[in-house]
């Protein structure tokens, strides 16, 4: 059993839902990650910053089984990775900006894919209470192909959210949305979260959403954690107001 | 690989293809137009070659069993490489490679889909040769089983060895997809005895399951008794080629994750 930071109480709370421990990983000879411990807690949320090229991205896809460590290890709800990925991933989310829904499907056709894949029970129903709960209910007889970029990620989180997982993953969910489609996300994601406890772990550049959304920030920086607490406890430690002017400080010690 | 298979995620890999084949028209010309076009093409030049003297009647009937045939190991294989190569195409991978779905359940998945491609395709080819050359398939007899079989599971294994060049070399190497097959089907004597090809490529032909199918199917139009010795020789050669297959298989997989070579695809 661990504690939780999750919220003002620290309570006895169940086993993590993601513990990541060493992750270590080079391409090439480069090392993108050295060594990434990573723990996030049943309803945690919680970011994972860094400038392009701190590892972030590498270190989501070790996390999800896609990219085999060079060394460390991956226990996402209580199974090891990669001989339990399947399992794991049962209840495990992920969505990203940039990855769109299959071609020639329509959207409602694609998510009932996802969801059979998923183990959903009652796919017609999950899929429209999925399509509702980001106000997107209406394109779902349009082809994929078809939507707009803001559209498109939007029909990625309702993949991601249709089996109501303990733990959902998301790389840049809000990049280069417009302000009124990126609050629909982050107003989902909250009342996704909120409603099914689901565990959020989410890299962004925007450090507005991630102070509105997250309650920790783990900050990457060549591969390594180099902070670690609450947007304000970061901050604090930085002595700068806020996490931009964090994320702004590491970028520039990174690029020097 | 895993061995233990959830029917219902099988079964939504089936089924993700299948609405894709309902909404991409070009997907139908592999089973409406080619195997007419190709049944024309081997039809015509076997009756040419016999009018001229070239070919007897039963040459005539080596090209049609060919191309029938031939287009067992093509769909099979052509399916099953183009359903993989359609995740990559759709940038599918990401999003498939984060759900449960395990790699023996879209393998299965896929299969079931290029079996169903694989019945309409064959259909029409042996209604094409049928139709416009009086060509019945089917009285090779029960020896067409097991050579539909053996080409069938050949062609899986040589999607396997597609796949995993993709997966090795990114979609640059999709040129295999159709070449490798294409190479299997000239040394195999599809439409021709082996004994027709250059004395260097003999051996290799003669080390294919694929050779030794067609060679049943020949026999059996000849009206030889049951082809025994061919069908064995095929399952052997099959024994061999697809754990061979499967291995490379997962062998480049795990190259896939240990490099991050899903980056390409998302």
């Amino acid at each position: 059993m661990r504690r939780s930071t999750a919220g003002s109480a620290t309570v006895a709370t169940m086993p993590a839902v993601l513990e990541a421990r060493g992750l270590v990983k080079a391409f090439r000879g480069a090392r993108a990650v050295a060594g990434v411990d990573l723990v996030v807690q049943p309803g945690e949320r919680v970011a994972l910053l860094g400038a392009n090229g701190a590892g972030k991205t590498t270190t989501l896809l070790m996390v999800l089984g896609v990219v085999t460590p060079d060394a460390g290890s991956v226990d996402v709800l209580g199974h090891r990775l990669p001989g339990g990925r399947s399992r794991a991933m049962e209840g495990v989310g992920f969505a990203a900006g940039y990855l769109p829904l299959p071609e020639h499907l329509r959207v409602a056709e694609a998510l009932g894919v996802f969801a059979r894949l998923y183990g959903v029970a009652d796919v017609d129903a999950a899929v429209a209470a999925g399509l509702e709960r980001f106000g997107i209910a209406h394109l779902g007889a349009k082809l994929s192909t078809d939507l707009s970029s803001g559209q498109r990620t939007l029909a990625g989180i309702v993949k991601a959210t249709l089996h109501r997982p303990r733990l959902l993953v998301l790389d840049e969910p809000t990049a280069s949305l417009d302000p009124d489609v990126a609050q629909r996300v982050r107003t989902g994601l909250e009342r996704a979260c909120d409603e099914d406890g689901t565990a959020l772990l989410v890299t962004s550049h925007n450090m507005t959403d991630v102070e509105r959304v997250c309650e920790r920030v783990v900050f990457l920086s060549r591969g390594r954690v180099v902070a670690e607490g609450t947007p304000a406890q970061v901050a604090a430690r930085f002595r700068l107001a806020n996490l931009e002017e964090v994320f702004l400080h590491l970028g520039e010690e990174e690029a020097s | 690989m895993t061995v233990a298979l959830d029917r219902r995620r099988v079964l939504a890999v089936t089924r993700r293809h299948a609405l894709v084949l309902r909404r991409a028209p070009q997907s139908w010309f592999d089973i409406l137009v080619w195997p007419v076009v190709d049944t024309v093409i081997w039809g015509s030049i076997g009756v040419y070659a016999a009018s001229q003297g070239g070919a007897s009647g039963a040459g005539v009937a080596y090209m049609l069993s060919g191309v029938v045939l031939m287009h067992v190991l093509y769909q099979s294989n052509v399916a099953t490489s183009t359903a993989f190569l359609q995740e990559t195409w759709s940038r599918n991978l990401m999003n498939l490679m984060v759900t449960p779905l395990r790699e023996g359940e879209f393998a299965a998945g896929v299969a079931l889909y290029a079996l169903g491609k694989l019945l309409v395709g064959l259909t029409m080819v042996g209604l094409a040769a049928w139709a416009l050359y009086s060509f019945d398939i089917t009285t090779a007899g029960l020896a067409l089983v097991p050579v539909v079989a053996v080409l069938v599971l050949c062609g899986f294994a040589i999607a396997q060895v597609v796949v995993s060049v993709v997966l090795r070399f990114g979609n640059g190497a999709e040129i295999v997809t159709w070449g490798l097959l294409f190479v299997v089907v000239a040394l195999s004597g599809a439409f021709y005895p082996p004994d027709a090809l250059p004395a260097v490529l003999r051996p290799i032909s003669a080390v294919l399951p694929t050779t030794h199918a067609f060679a049943a199917a020949r026999a059996s139009l000849d009206g030889d008794p049951f082809p025994w010795h061919q069908l064995a020789l095929a399952a052997a050669g099959l024994l061999v080629i697809l754990p061979l297959a499967v291995t490379f298989l997962v062998r480049s997989l795990a190259a896939f994750r240990r490099n991050g070579s899903i980056t390409r695809y998302s």
